[in-house]
Formats: structure tokens, C-alpha cells, sequence
């Protein structure tokens, strides 16, 4: 039984000592690796849906599609970490070669994914269904957009 | 009758090793997973997990609406594949610890329940092959209804259809290619199951206790569930049991990354040792027997 009670305390002094310098250290949660992961995968996304929608087929490479995204709130707060990030990603799409800027809310978690959520041009994101070839109603894919990233 | 802590295993395991070094444990290990297989609680949950997939995709063919706060939720009604990464991404960090905490948290606190210790113990098989026995069939349990999981709910998901799936880099994963990676999202999540089925068995042997053992392992898998929605450091979070659940995310991601899985081995990789060692250093120096 001894034992056993010094195995619980050594585990609860890890686990408190683990939580005291959780908030001092900084995150892997940071700008760069959530926009090189949402813009990749909005690229790919934009691609299925103007191939679902019968359009001509675009390449993810010609869209050149760029991500920014910064931390909601106050200009104090820290850019890093879990929460609600605002994200704007201008791309070239084919036909006129002037950018078109989407808008998301993206809730990041802690473990690196995030659901993005579509918040205009409505034409682009933000309804959740789009029509297709027959006037089929079918998922609009940059509507809602989960997609994870590297945190190690 | 009082079994002193020292003697008498230490004799008994002398004996052991001069007949036969590996077989008793064996022997306890068959004997364990008959108990396990004529328990009303084991078949009710091999029987769910059979069933219960198939419930899921029921339920979700009945509404319009798809579970969109899971990743691969809004996918359910147009890919098959989506259906077992929505259910693995919904339940696994609470479902996997309680299936083999059922089994584990129970395995050795049963015997001081039933008061049924003294009787084991004076059989031919020393402490050594009896802890090694039932540990051994505890992860047996643990290994058989994750892989029973995999299966139901694979098969669950294809029966709708087998287009392809969209992954979470926004690339379209095609049938073939998404069927592995469905099958490796599964087993990858065999490292944590077995951390939380050597935890259990820790609570279960320390306590003595089956509803510290079922229930104490249950309440740690939510702790520390609600521990990760936390903004940690990147070493605090990997540390957690419950993390390496999750590390599938990276497999289905353009291009696949691996980081959290390999952490995941090691994090696991060491809660599966020290909670076994701790285990049975506790089970080994206790008096059975003795007035309590």
C-alpha cells in the first residue's frame, strides 16, 4: 500500500509540477504553421469544389493561395495558442488575375486541428451547399474546413 | 491462514522455475479469458460493439443534419470512410479507456472482492505467473475489442458506399488509400489503450477496490481529456495518456505527418511501464491473508 501511495504522490507532483510551467512556456500553435496548413488545404478544397461544380480544372499551384491570420481580441493578445483565430486568404482565381480574399473563423484546438468556418464572399464560402452539374445540391467543401497541423 | 509477503512467493517462485519457466503463466492466461468469456458484462460489450456501429450509422441516415464539430463530421452521408474517423474521433479518448477499464480495473480487485486470493494462491502457481497471467489477459481483452472495433465499424461505414473521402489537408483520399488509413487510425490507437489498460490494473491492484479500479480509470481518461483543451506546452500536452488517441489527425493530413504518433509511443510506451512495474511491486510485498 505504501507503494502505491508514493506512485500517487510522485504522479500528482508530476502532473502539478507540469501545470505550473504549462503557463509560462510558450506554444507550437503559432501563425505560421496555421496558415501554411490553411492555405495549402484551402487550395486543395477550392480545387474539388470548382471540379464538383463542373468548372474548368484549376492547379493548386497556379491559385498561389496565401493565408494571414491573426489572434481575435485586443492588440495585447498573444498570438499563439488555442482559440479563436481570424484568417484571410487571398488567392488568384483563373480568369481575371486580380485576388480574391476568403475570410474564416478558425477555432484552433489544442492538439493542431482547426475548424475553419467560412465568413465571405458568400459566392465562395459562405454557403454550405453549392449547386452542381443537374442543379444537384451538394457540400459546399470551403464552407466548413477541418484541417490539422504538426504541433511536435 | 496468513501468507506472509516474503516467504512463501519467494519459495513458490523458486519451484516455478524449476519445472517450468513460462508455462503457469499461460495456464492462469486461459483461465483468466474463460472467466472473462462466460462475464455477462464482457459479452454484453462484445455483442454492443458488434451492434453499435451499425446503430450509428442508423442514427445518422435518419437525420439531414451531420456532427460538424468532429473532423470528417460534414462528410458522414457523402463518403463511407467518414463514418468510423467520425465515431474514432468522437469516442475514442473515452470509449477505448472505459472498454478496457471494465476488464483491467477489475482483474485483480475481484479476487479481494470474492475474498478468493488465499484459494488462488495455494495452487500451483506462483504470485509471479498469476499477476503475469491476468495482466496478460487483461490486454488481451483490450487488444480483441479494438481490433472487433475496427472491423464493425469499417464495415459499418463501407456499407453506405465507398467513395472517396475527403482528408484533412483538403485532398481527396481515394477508396483504396482511405481503407488503410481508417485501418491505421485504429491501430494506432492501441499504444494509448494499453497505457490506460496497464493504469487500470495499477488502481485495481492498489485498491483492491473494482469501482476504484473501473471508475478511478474512467474519471483519469476525462481528466485528463479536459487537462488537453489547456494551452500547455508542446511537451505537457505529449506527456498526457490521452493525447496519442488523437495522433491519427497527422496520417490523413497533405503531406502526413508523424510527430505525435512517434511521441505517442514513448509517452505510452512509458505509462504502460511504470504503471505495470508499480503494479506488481505493490501485488508482490502484500500480505494476503492478513487481518485488515
Amino acid at each position: 500500500m505504501r507503494t502505491a501511495r508514493t506512485t500517487v504522490l510522485a504522479a500528482a507532483a508530476a502532473a502539478l509540477a507540469l501545470l505550473a510551467t504549462g503557463c509560462s512556456n510558450s506554444s507550437n500553435l503559432t501563425p505560421g504553421r496555421l496558415q501554411a496548413s490553411l492555405g495549402s488545404t484551402f487550395a486543395n478544397l477550392y480545387m474539388l469544389q470548382q471540379s464538383e461544380m463542373g468548372n474548368p480544372p484549376v492547379r493548386t499551384a497556379s491559385l498561389h493561395s496565401d493565408a494571414s491570420c491573426q489572434k481575435g481580441g485586443t492588440v495585447t493578445v498573444p498570438q499563439e495558442g488555442s482559440g479563436v483565430w481570424l484568417c484571410e486568404i487571398t488567392y488568384l482565381p483563373a480568369g481575371p488575375q486580380y485576388p480574391v480574399i476568403a475570410k474564416y473563423n478558425v477555432d484552433v484546438q489544442t492538439d493542431g486541428c482547426y475548424a475553419a468556418d467560412g465568413d465571405g464572399p458568400a459566392s465562395v464560402n459562405g454557403s454550405p451547399t453549392i449547386t452542381g452539374p443537374g442543379y444537384k445540391q451538394i457540400i459546399n467543401p470551403l464552407s466548413l474546413i477541418d484541417g490539422c497541423f504538426d504541433t511536435t | 491462514m496468513s501468507l506472509a509477503a516474503d516467504r512463501w512467493p519467494a519459495y513458490a517462485e523458486r519451484e516455478a522455475a524449476v519445472r517450468k519457466p513460462a508455462g503457469g503463466t499461460l495456464v492462469v492466461w486461459r483461465v483468466e479469458l474463460m472467466k472473462l468469456a462466460g462475464k455477462i458484462l464482457v459479452r454484453g460489450m462484445t455483442v454492443l460493439a458488434v451492434i453499435g456501429p451499425f446503430m450509428v450509422v442508423e442514427f445518422l441516415n435518419l437525420q439531414s443534419a451531420t456532427p460538424g464539430d468532429t473532423p470528417f463530421g460534414q462528410w458522414v452521408h457523402t463518403s463511407g470512410f467518414a463514418i468510423p474517423m467520425t465515431i474514432l474521433g468522437f469516442g475514442a479518448q473515452w470509449i477505448l479507456p472505459a472498454i478496457t477499464a471494465v476488464v483491467a480495473g477489475d482483474i485483480y480487485s475481484a479476487d479481494d472482492h470474492f475474498g478468493t486470493w488465499k484459494t488462488i494462491l495455494t495452487r500451483s502457481r506462483s504470485r509471479g505467473e498469476l499477476f503475469a497471467g491476468k495482466f496478460l489477459a487483461a490486454v488481451t481483452f483490450a487488444v480483441f475489442m479494438l481490433l472487433l472495433l475496427t472491423v464493425t465499424d469499417l464495415i459499418a461505414g463501407l456499407l453506405p458506399g465507398r467513395e472517396p473521402v475527403v482528408g484533412l489537408g483538403g485532398q481527396l483520399v481515394p477508396a483504396g488509400h482511405a481503407t488503410w488509413l481508417v485501418l491505421a487510425s485504429y491501430l494506432s490507437d492501441l499504444p494509448p489503450l494499453l497505457g490506460f489498460t496497464a493504469l487500470a490494473v495499477l488502481l485495481s491492484v492498489a485498491s483492491r477496490n473494482s469501482v476504484v479500479g473501473i471508475g478511478g480509470t474512467v474519471a483519469i481518461a476525462v481528466l485528463f481529456q479536459i487537462v488537453t483543451l489547456a494551452n500547455m506546452p508542446e511537451w505537457g500536452q505529449q506527456a498526457l495518456l490521452s493525447t496519442p488517441f488523437m495522433a491519427w489527425h497527422g496520417f490523413w493530413t497533405a503531406p502526413a505527418f508523424y510527430g505525435p504518433f512517434l511521441w505517442g509511443l514513448v509517452t505510452c510506451g512509458a505509462w504502460f511501464a511504470v504503471c505495470g512495474l508499480a503494479a506488481w511491486l505493490v501485488f508482490r510485498r502484500r500480505t494476503i491473508g492478513a487481518a485488515s
